[in-house]
């Protein structure tokens, strides 16, 4: 008996160590991040999914042979593939190639005019379709145009209008250029929204103004409140705008900081009208669950916005250090990074790009540009949503599959893998992945159909059976009528 | 408990649901209701409740079913049954109700069959329909807790012999009188809890005293 007891439990131990050891292999190499991977299921609850992006190493100055960065401020990439990166404490305009590896040169100085000339914490950055090179000149008030070699073009000084308030200071902190090179600014302590400039900088006015919410609670206590305590309780200004980009339909995509933690990012139209999309839940402001309490908490603060192509834009958070990813419609596509002193983790990451399948973080505590390459679990989901996005699902549906396999959670995966089962008329399945996905909206779709198709089937069965029951019905009541009958007669006689 | 669940209690129910007004008027003055059948309604009830957030169709279902637990669904809902009659009968009292405790658990007991059998066929319903058809769901559903409603207000009214406008005052108190009750039992066993933690830190100085 005993020794049957002793034999179990090293079998036990043995079959432990086993599983162990499996699990331990079963752990994806690529998984092994220093930050929280997850998204937000139907119920907003926190769903742990695979990694989208892995840190692929960071790129500081001296990695470059150049002296180290200085809190450098915003970055672009231009057509071509190079990198401008705003070295915002050292005054001076870094170029790299696309690999990162080389410097190209280096712009610290222009002639303008015969003259010798300097930036002064150069802000914001950014390239032009034509190739040209604007400088966001914060502590000069001015928007620098250079060639991307840094020859001189000409300069977008400060604005003269009769909208503009008379203590009104210009300083240019984000600056970006749509194809009909008309300039858009961000200046700091400009709340009436961004400042855009014609291709010749004259100010032609604000642009997509972001609209003050003041709730019914608060008209109510101002309405009690004495002039006094009016004066006394916070003004309601809007939030400015943080990041700003550009995608090839000319939209702009605008990032702001959201008390609410609602909506962080606009897709301005030409009109500076808002006209983005929430997706099911209504939100693009990053984090849905968060704490109230401690050092991290709060709703996402979105410093910068990166329009990423196929409808994709990402935005960046420099409270938890997320890169949250959404698709066209707002769906929440991937959430990954995060802030610490792991190796690659953040401190205070500011501005973020694409280029090519990487993601590239400037983080101006580290003083570094860091990289971030696609997972296979990343990368099926970004031609997932890009195939969807030209409108062929039927395509998709492999590439849902897959991620499925992978994170058979993915509300998204299930719903595209459904779309399909649609399209191909088979609205069991369609059914069976739109319940999985939470989509009442499809789902209702397919089970009418199914429901239909079911009917229709079995028409002849349904109206052979009301026909029985019919005749049931009659003949039922006549032998009750006739036995009635009967006994009425046996009662009188 | 066998004459509390003749046959004539259970078609007397039924004939209170069809007759309220005279329902609850015999109830009350020639003992024709039963406590242990409205008991039995007020747990189908809790049942029923448990079964639409579990299986009625996804199209009107909104919630994670893991999140449903019939068990304590079920006590939370015959806690809260009591607190209204107990609640509403310590008013009543005061203000002359004619109504023995009795009686309102038959009255309020009795009240819930129609929202059952609504949400019952609403549950089935809303396994056939579609997201335009949704509608369908919520009326069967609305019809049947609204007729529960009317047949709770007449129940008090008739049981405790008071006008409408009487009645609507010894329903707002009831609420009153209910968030009171809440409020106490809260405030006791956080007294309770205190107290034991005071005797526990006692006895653990004196553990570690010796």
């Amino acid at each position: 008996m005993r020794k049957t007891f002793r034999s179990k439990r090293i079998l036990g131990v043995l079959i432990l160590s086993f599983m162990a050891s499996f699990s331990a292999t079963a752990v994806h190499a690529e998984e092994d991040v220093p930050y929280d991977t997850y998204n937000y299921n139907y119920w907003e609850d926190v769903i742990k999914t695979p990694a989208a992006y892995t840190p692929a190493g960071s790129i500081g100055g001296t990695d470059l042979g150049t002296t180290a960065f200085k809190e450098p401020r915003d970055f672009c990439i231009s057509e071509d593939g190079e990198i401008y990166v705003a070295d915002t404490g050292n005054n001076r305009i870094v170029v790299l190639d696309g690999s990162l590896r080389n410097v190209n040169r280096i712009i610290d100085s222009f002639t303008a005019e015969g003259i010798e000339d300097h930036f002064s914490a150069p802000y914001g950055v950014c390239v032009s379709e034509n190739g040209e090179l604007f400088v966001a000149d914060s502590n000069n008030a001015r928007v620098v145009v250079l060639t991307p070699g840094g020859e001189y073009k000409r300069v977008v000084k400060e604005p003269k209008s009769e909208i503009l308030e008379d203590d009104f200071a210009f300083i240019p902190l984000k600056v970006t250029v749509d194809y009909a090179d008309r300039i858009y600014v961000i200046s700091k302590g400009a709340f009436e929204g961004i400042l855009v400039f014609e291709s010749d900088g004259t100010f032609s006015g604000y642009f997509g103004t972001i609209e003050v919410k003041i709730s019914v609670w608060e008209k109510f206590w101002r309405r009690f409140a004495s002039k006094e305590e009016r004066s006394n309780t916070q003004l309601y200004i809007p939030t400015e705008f943080t990041g700003i980009d550009v995608d090839a339909d000319g939209f702009i995509y605008a990032s702001n900081i959201d008390s609410e933690g609602t909506q962080a990012v606009r897709r301005l139209n030409p009109q500076g009208k808002d006209v983005i999309q929430k997706g099911e839940n209504g939100n693009v402001g990053g984090d849905i669950r968060y704490g109230n309490y401690g050092d991290y908490s709060g709703p996402s603060e979105i410093v910068d916005v990166v329009y990423r192509g196929k409808g994709m834009y990402s935005t960046l958070d420099r409270k938890r250090g997320r890169v949250f990813t959404y698709d066209k419609e707002g769906n929440l596509l991937y959430i990954f990074g995060g802030v610490g002193l792991q190796d690659g983790t953040f401190q205070t990451p500011v501005a973020i790009e694409q280029i090519g399948e990487e993601v590239l973080i400037l983080d101006a505590g580290r003083n570094v540009i860091m990289k971030f390459r696609e997972t296979n679990y990343g990368n099926l989901i970004n031609e997932a949503v890009g195939l969807r996005f030209d409108g062929d699902e039927k395509q998709a549906i492999g590439k849902w599959q897959e991620v499925l396999r992978l994170d058979e959670n993915n509300e998204l995966a299930n719903n595209g893998i459904g779309k399909a089962y649609l399209t191909a008329g088979d609205n069991e399945k369609a059914m069976h992945y739109f319940e999985l996905g939470m989509n009442k909206e499809y789902y209702s779709i397919a089970f009418k159909r199914y429901r239909n198709m079911i009917l229709a089937e079995n028409l002849g069965w349904i109206l052979t059976g009301a026909m029985v029951l019919i005749v049931a019905g009659f003949v039922f009541k006549k032998i009750k009528n006739r036995k009635k009958g009967i006994e009425r007669e046996e009662g009188l006689l | 408990m066998k004459k509390l669940l003749s046959k004539d209690k259970w078609l007397y129910a039924l004939h209170t649901v069809s007759h309220p007004a005279d329902g609850f008027y015999e109830i009350r003055h020639r003992d024709r209701g039963s406590v242990a059948v409205a008991l039995i309604f007020v747990i189908l009830f809790s049942l029923v409740w448990s079964v639409n957030r579990i299986s009625a169709g996804f199209i009107v279902n909104d919630i994670d079913p893991r999140d449903v637990n019939s068990l304590t669904e079920l006590i939370t809902v015959l806690l809260f049954f009591f607190l209204i009659c107990v609640s509403n009968w310590s008013i009543t009292c005061l203000m002359d109700g004619k109504g023995r405790l009795k009686d309102i658990v038959i009255a309020v007991g009795y009240s819930t069959l129609p929202a059952t059998v609504g949400i019952l066929i609403g549950t089935v319903v809303s396994r056939f329909v579609s997201e335009d058809e949704a509608a369908f769901y919520t009326m069967i559903c609305g019809v049947g807790i609204a007729y529960t409603l009317f047949m709770m207000l007449v129940g008090i009214m008739t049981v405790h012999n008071f006008t409408l406008g009487k009645t609507l005052i010894t329903l707002f108190l009831t609420v009153v009188a209910l968030l009171l009750i809440i409020f106490i039992v809260l405030l006791i066993v956080d007294l309770v809890n205190q107290f034991y933690s005071f005797l526990h830190s006692i006895y653990q100085e004196l553990l570690f005293r010796t």
